[in-house]
């Protein structure tokens, strides 16, 4: 067992946790942030995607013993607070969900290749920094739209590429 | 996952002193080992967890020379650019949260005959640094998941020089996106080096052959009639011994013509 | 009114703040123990020995059992009796459950299962079609015969015959949110349970078997899946169940999920199919006979086999009027995973037979496969009957095929490639058309009926509740609309609410794409006798109860004009219910699977599909580069909602034929029990242009608001990606590709190869 403390979604927090706890186990168990799921506990799915200071995760494959003290942790429930983030509504409006599982991932990873693209975002870069996170009900189509409409939303162009001839 | 004591340490020398542990083994990134752990295929009863380490992180790029700290992630290779083919090669690891997480130093020491950075290395004629000697990777690589390290020995650093010409290409395997096949190969001040991965049963190799055709003339059409023989290639189930041995072929032209 | 708006899925606000609850989100009491079974690790043999002291003794086990200690009926099938939860003896799979821990973590539960000392004498095990066919090992004792006409003479007269036959793989479901199953001992002995399925009827009707007790001591709630797909249908049985014995046993509630490579290993998937074929044309390139011989790989139980390979046969037609046909049905047992239901539920395999058969007779003769497709469509005009004897009403392909191959381009980009090929050695374009026609109604006529809930409050609030459950296709948000729209309320008043077998009872499993047609048709149904009944009360003076109008928030009769919720409350204050039970069947539907014949569908969707793909003949990498669909769903629903099933269909079947394959060793052991060895698509893989379009039209008969289904059939569009990959392989040389599916890299080069490619 070792103490450690951690900054989630804003809140400092005082966890004791084993060498084996996963970041996923600590978010979903004992920080009741359900949101994060567990989709393949392979490290392939995404569905576990959270932010580490400030770069995307796979939190079914991280220990949460080895992270470094205050290491700044944001789950989908620390994405906004009261309203809706833009890339939430975006995801929400342009129908870039089905069954839902994989979207809590999705958003986490979509505001983040957004935010690292202040210059312009197109729709193929989209759909390459995409590679991490699988989706089995929408091909696809509606979500890469939704990342799209996020980041106008969030003030970034969005660089015309045809999607459809 | 088994239950195993966790160390953290801050420090090279902390570290060593961890490793002297019975049934101590390094952590990395993780991204190979703890699906290993998942699944119980390993039973480590101490890991010790190098990412705290700051001095083992961080990329310089001196005399020609690129030296990566053993901890450095992937992402970090990918953007730093000063060795294009290896930034190159680093940013098509996996996926991008693999890449934040994943090191160089855990892919040589894991070696796995699918991974990318092992056809780096041997191509760059890179040297593999460790806390007590340094290895040429002509002498690092010896098997399948094997190396030349030792019990609690630790990759602090890998030199690349950078070479006049250089690229890797990647045949995918799909779903791992680790290489069905993979071929690194370079033009420098070491001649021409062309390594392989993902193919052999024996781990990384290098291709002497086409190595030698194509010192006389560095393009695709110098390895026309060359191939490997099917026989020692790995045969799974995402590709026979004999599709392999013939996207070496394939893979290394195109490698050839990427490095220009 | 809210019918036929594209508004967003009804938890889309909770999925995208992950509010949304799946079953692991479900907070649960802190004694709660977890479960995991010990699997069987050969594929077949004899139980010799169980010793199972170090799981007992290991850390946080509470109890282990066996079945021997199982209070009711060992079994987990769906109607079949041939599937015992726990393995009593004999094992008939690697990865069959033989013993049940329960424990105080998923992780111990886990490790523990794991220390197990079993010791089976291995038998041979029949693990391919091949094995299956040499030792006769069929269900229902051998194969099954359904034919029209006289195939033989009709064939000996046939100008141009075809000979083949095409290998086509399982599919893994790959639902992102995997099995998983919670159930919670109530007093008197009842047993709630919230679970991960598309029929939480079956599980009810299961667990009450399970613990000898009727079924209405059992609850069984489903608020959404995270996926389905068919893989919820009857595989969710066996975790509910062993959660509900040992919730039982040990009077604590419990809970179990599969990780992943469980879910992999356990779970049947996707039917893996060989059809034979011979087919002959007349000198005019008119279909004359057809004969298949479909080779279906079941595993070791029945489970839900022969209804899949009947539908395999009752779409072996597809599109096309084959005036002689006899198709034979191989139901082979294997010791694999028992394969089950997935998205078109044999459907698709049968169709891929037929499309294929299209595809190589029209190489042989030389002609444009799609005017070849086109010649042998059913007729519109006069309804020609399938080999099944239903006549094929309401039939658009060939309007639908004809639109889209005129706004999609087919012809000049199909002779541009043609020229593109001839300049390009390497690099390889192909193209193709294919149609989907897929009958709509469950073949097991009693299952076309579903029952419904609605509850209007005094405060104007509305609760819909029905059979149907819902997997993220929108099923929810579409009978909400429905519900919305006849009430004249926005939507904001209508609350869905979880799918409860004590709320709607003895429903039917949502699938076989009925959810929408069946819940509302049953919700409308609930709606209507409300309505009716405050429209009573409020026709005074004259007016009548027909004429009383619910629309905008209002409710008008006369000159009386009453907010929803005024009427709501005086119709609650003068003593009238406001909560009924809706209920519908499918009518006209009628079905004899001995013999073949009937009138099983009550309609069909349509749609079609062109795809353009380039191949590298060297490496056999191939990508989708262009795609274009045009797809009937009669009167949408909701557009967004059924593009979405479209889009995500053709991704799945194309998935299923290009890159998901399924590999088992030589000792029965599933190989690819992960997404690191199992290739499902990632975005990265999506079709650079992919053009989705709905068909302008009405269903020809009444559904509701004259929609049509739309789960199933667009996976059916997935199959023009595999004629495409045929057609540029068929570019490099002059013999036909033979493709078989999927078609990986390195089977799309070996084909290339074979056909002549230059290396």
């Amino acid at each position: 067992m070792s103490e450690i403390t951690l900054r989630i979604n804003g809140k400092q927090r005082r966890v004791t946790v084993e060498g084996r706890t996963l970041l996923v186990d600590l978010i979903r168990d004992q920080m009741n942030l359900t949101g994060t799921h567990v989709g393949c506990d392979t490290s392939q799915c995404g569905a576990c995607v959270v932010k580490l200071d400030g770069d995307t995760v796979k939190s079914c494959t991280v220990l949460t013993a080895t992270l470094p003290e205050g290491t700044e942790i944001t789950t989908i429930e620390g994405v906004s607070t009261g309203d809706l983030h833009p890339m939430q509504e975006a995801f929400s409006k342009c129908h870039g969900l089905q069954c839902g599982f994989c979207t809590p991932g999705l958003v986490v990873t979509a505001i983040d290749i957004v935010e690292r693209s202040p210059d312009g975002l197109s729709a193929s870069q989209v759909r390459k920094a995409l590679k991490g996170n699988l989706c089995r009900c929408t091909g696809y189509q509606n979500i890469v739209a939704s990342v799209l409409e996020g980041a106008r939303a969030m003030g970034v162009q969005v660089t015309e590429e045809k999607e459809t001839v | 996952m088994y239950a195993f004591e966790l160390e953290r340490p801050t420090t090279l020398a902390d570290a060593i002193k961890a490793l002297g542990g019975e049934e101590a083994q390094p952590l990395s990134g993780g991204q190979t080992l703890i699906p290993t752990l998942k699944q119980r295929l390993a039973m480590p009863s101490t890991l010790v967890s190098l990412t705290g380490i700051d001095e083992l992180k961080g990329i310089k790029n001196e005399g020609g020379t690129l030296t990566i700290g053993g901890a450095t992630c992937h992402a970090d290779v990918a953007k730093d650019g000063s060795y294009p083919a290896l930034s190159d090669l680093a940013g098509h690891i996996g996926d991008p949260h693999v890449r934040n997480r994943g090191t160089i130093g855990g892919s040589l020491a894991n070696n796995d005959p699918s991974a990318c950075y092992p056809a780096a290395a041997l191509a760059s004629g890179a040297t593999i640094v460790t806390n007590n000697r340094e290895i040429a990777a002509d002498n690092y690589f010896t098997g399948l998941f094997e190396t030349a390290l030792d019990e609690g020995e630790i990759i602090t650093a890998v030199k690349f020089p950078i070479p006049e010409k250089a690229a890797y290409v990647k045949f995918e395997q799909p779903a791992s996106r680790f290489a069905l096949v993979g071929v690194f190969v370079t033009k420098g001040a070491n001649g021409v080096r062309v390594a392989v991965t993902g193919a052999s049963e024996g781990g990384v190799f290098r291709w002497t052959e086409a190595e030698e055709a194509l010192s006389s003339n560095f393009a695709p059409s110098a390895l026309e009639g060359l191939s490997v023989p099917a026989d020692g290639m790995i045969g799974d189930l995402h590709g026979t011994p004999e599709y392999r041995a013939h996207l070496v072929g394939v893979i290394t032209k195109r490698a050839v013509m990427k490095a220009g | 009114m809210s019918m036929g708006k594209p508004l967003p899925h009804d938890s889309a606000p909770m999925h995208v703040t992950g509010a949304a609850r799946y079953i692991d989100d479900i907070p649960v009491p802190a004694d709660c123990l977890h479960l995991a079974f010990g699997l069987s690790h050969v594929a077949r043999g004899v139980i010799s020995s169980m010793d199972l002291t170090a799981v007992r003794t290991a850390p946080g086990v509470v109890r282990v059992i066996t079945a021997a200690d199982l209070p009711g009926v060992n079994d987990i099938s769906s109607a079949a009796h041939d599937e015992p939860l726990l393995a009593p003896g004999e094992v008939h799979y690697h990865g069959q459950p033989i013993f049940l821990v329960v424990a105080t973590s998923h992780r111990l539960a886990r490790e523990a299962a794991a220390k197990a000392e079993v010791v089976i004498d291995p038998k041979p095990a029949i693990l391919t079609i091949d094995d299956a066919v040499a030792v006769r090992s069929y269900f229902e004792g051998g194969p099954l015969t359904w034919k029209r006409g006289d195939v033989d003479p009709a064939m000996a007269k046939a100008d141009t015959i075809i000979e083949g036959k095409i290998e086509i793989g399982g599919q893994e479901h790959f639902y992102l949110e995997g099995q998983i199953s919670l159930a919670s001992p109530q007093d008197n002995g009842d047993m709630v349970l919230a679970t991960s399925t598309q029929h939480p009827t079956e599980i009810q009707h299961k667990v009450a078997e399970a613990l000898g007790t009727p079924f209405h001591a059992v609850r069984v709630e489903t608020r959404r899946m995270g996926g389905g797909f068919g893989g919820k249908e009857s595989q969710g049985n066996a975790l509910a169940i062993a959660c509900a014995v040992a919730a039982h046993l040990t009077g604590k509630p419990c809970k179990m999920r599969y990780d992943r490579d469980d879910d992999m290993i356990i779970t049947g998937k996707r039917h893996d199919f060989r059809i034979a074929y011979k087919a002959g044309v007349d000198a005019k390139g008119k279909l004359v006979a057809v004969e298949f011989d479909q080779y279906v790989r079941c595993g070791w139980s029945q489970d839900l086999s022969l209804p899949v390979a009947d539908r395999a046969m009752l779409h072996a037609d597809n599109a096309y009027f084959i005036p002689n046909i006899r198709i034979t049905s191989h139901r082979m047992k294997t010791n694999t995973c028992s394969a089950t239901a997935f998205r078109g539920f044999g459907g698709p395999q049968g169709m891929v037979g037929i499309e294929r058969v299209m595809d190589h007779m029209a190489h042989r003769l030389g002609m444009d496969p799609l005017e070849f497709r086109q010649a042998n469509f059913y007729k519109k005009s006069k309804p020609q009957e399938t080999p099944y004897g239903q006549p094929v009403k309401g039939f658009i392909l060939p309007d639908l095929v004809r639109q889209l191959a005129d706004t999609a381009n087919y012809k000049t980009r199909r002779d541009a490639i043609r020229t593109w090929n001839e300049k390009s050695p390497i690099l390889k374009k192909g193209i193709a058309l294919t149609p989907v026609k897929f009958g709509i109604s469950f073949t097991l006529t009693h299952l076309n009926q579903a029952g419904a809930l609605v509850n209007v409050y005094a405060d104007g609030s509305v609760t819909i509740n029905h059979g149907g459950t819902e997997m993220g296709q929108g099923l929810f948000q579409k009978v909400a609309q429905v519900a919305a729209g006849e009430f004249g309320i926005d939507m904001g008043r209508v609350r869905i609410t979880a799918t409860d077998t004590g709320k709607v009872p003895n429903t039917s499993a949502t699938a076989a794409s009925s959810g929408s047609d069946l819940n509302g048709m049953a919700v409308k149904n609930a709606v209507d006798q409300i309505k009716d009944r405050i429209a009573r009360f409020l026709a005074v003076d004259g007016v009548k109860p027909k004429d009383v109008l619910f629309a905008d928030g209002k409710v008008t009769a006369g000159n009386t004009v009453l907010s929803f919720e005024e009427a709501a409350k005086m119709a609650h204050e003068n003593r009238i219910s406001l909560s009924a039970t809706g209920f519908y069947a499918t009518p006209d539907i009628s079905w004899d699977r001995t013999i073949g014949k009937g009138h099983p569908f009550y309609y069909f969707a349509h749609g079609a599909a062109i795809t353009e793909v380039v191949i590298d003949t060297l490496t056999g990498e191939n990508k989708i580069l262009r795609v274009d669909i045009l797809h009937d769903v009669g009167q949408s629903l909701n557009p967004a909602v059924d593009v979405g099933q479209i889009e995500g269909g053709f991704v799945q079947g194309a998935g299923w034929l290009t890159t998901e394959e399924l590999v088992w060793d030589d000792k029965g052991v599933l190989r690819t029990h992960a997404p690191s060895t199992y290739k499902i698509p990632a975005c990265s893989d999506r079709p650079d242009v992919f053009n989705v379009a709905l068909w302008n039209g009405e269903n020809h008969v009444p559904t509701i608001y004259r929609s049509k289904a739309v789960g199933e059939p667009p996976l059916m569009l997935g199959i023009s990606a595999l004629m495409a990959l045929s057609d540029a392989v068929g570019a490099c040389g002059e013999a036909y590709p033979n493709l078989s599916a999927p078609a990986t890299p390195e089977r799309v080069y070996m084909a290339a190869k074979k056909v002549g490619a230059k290396r």
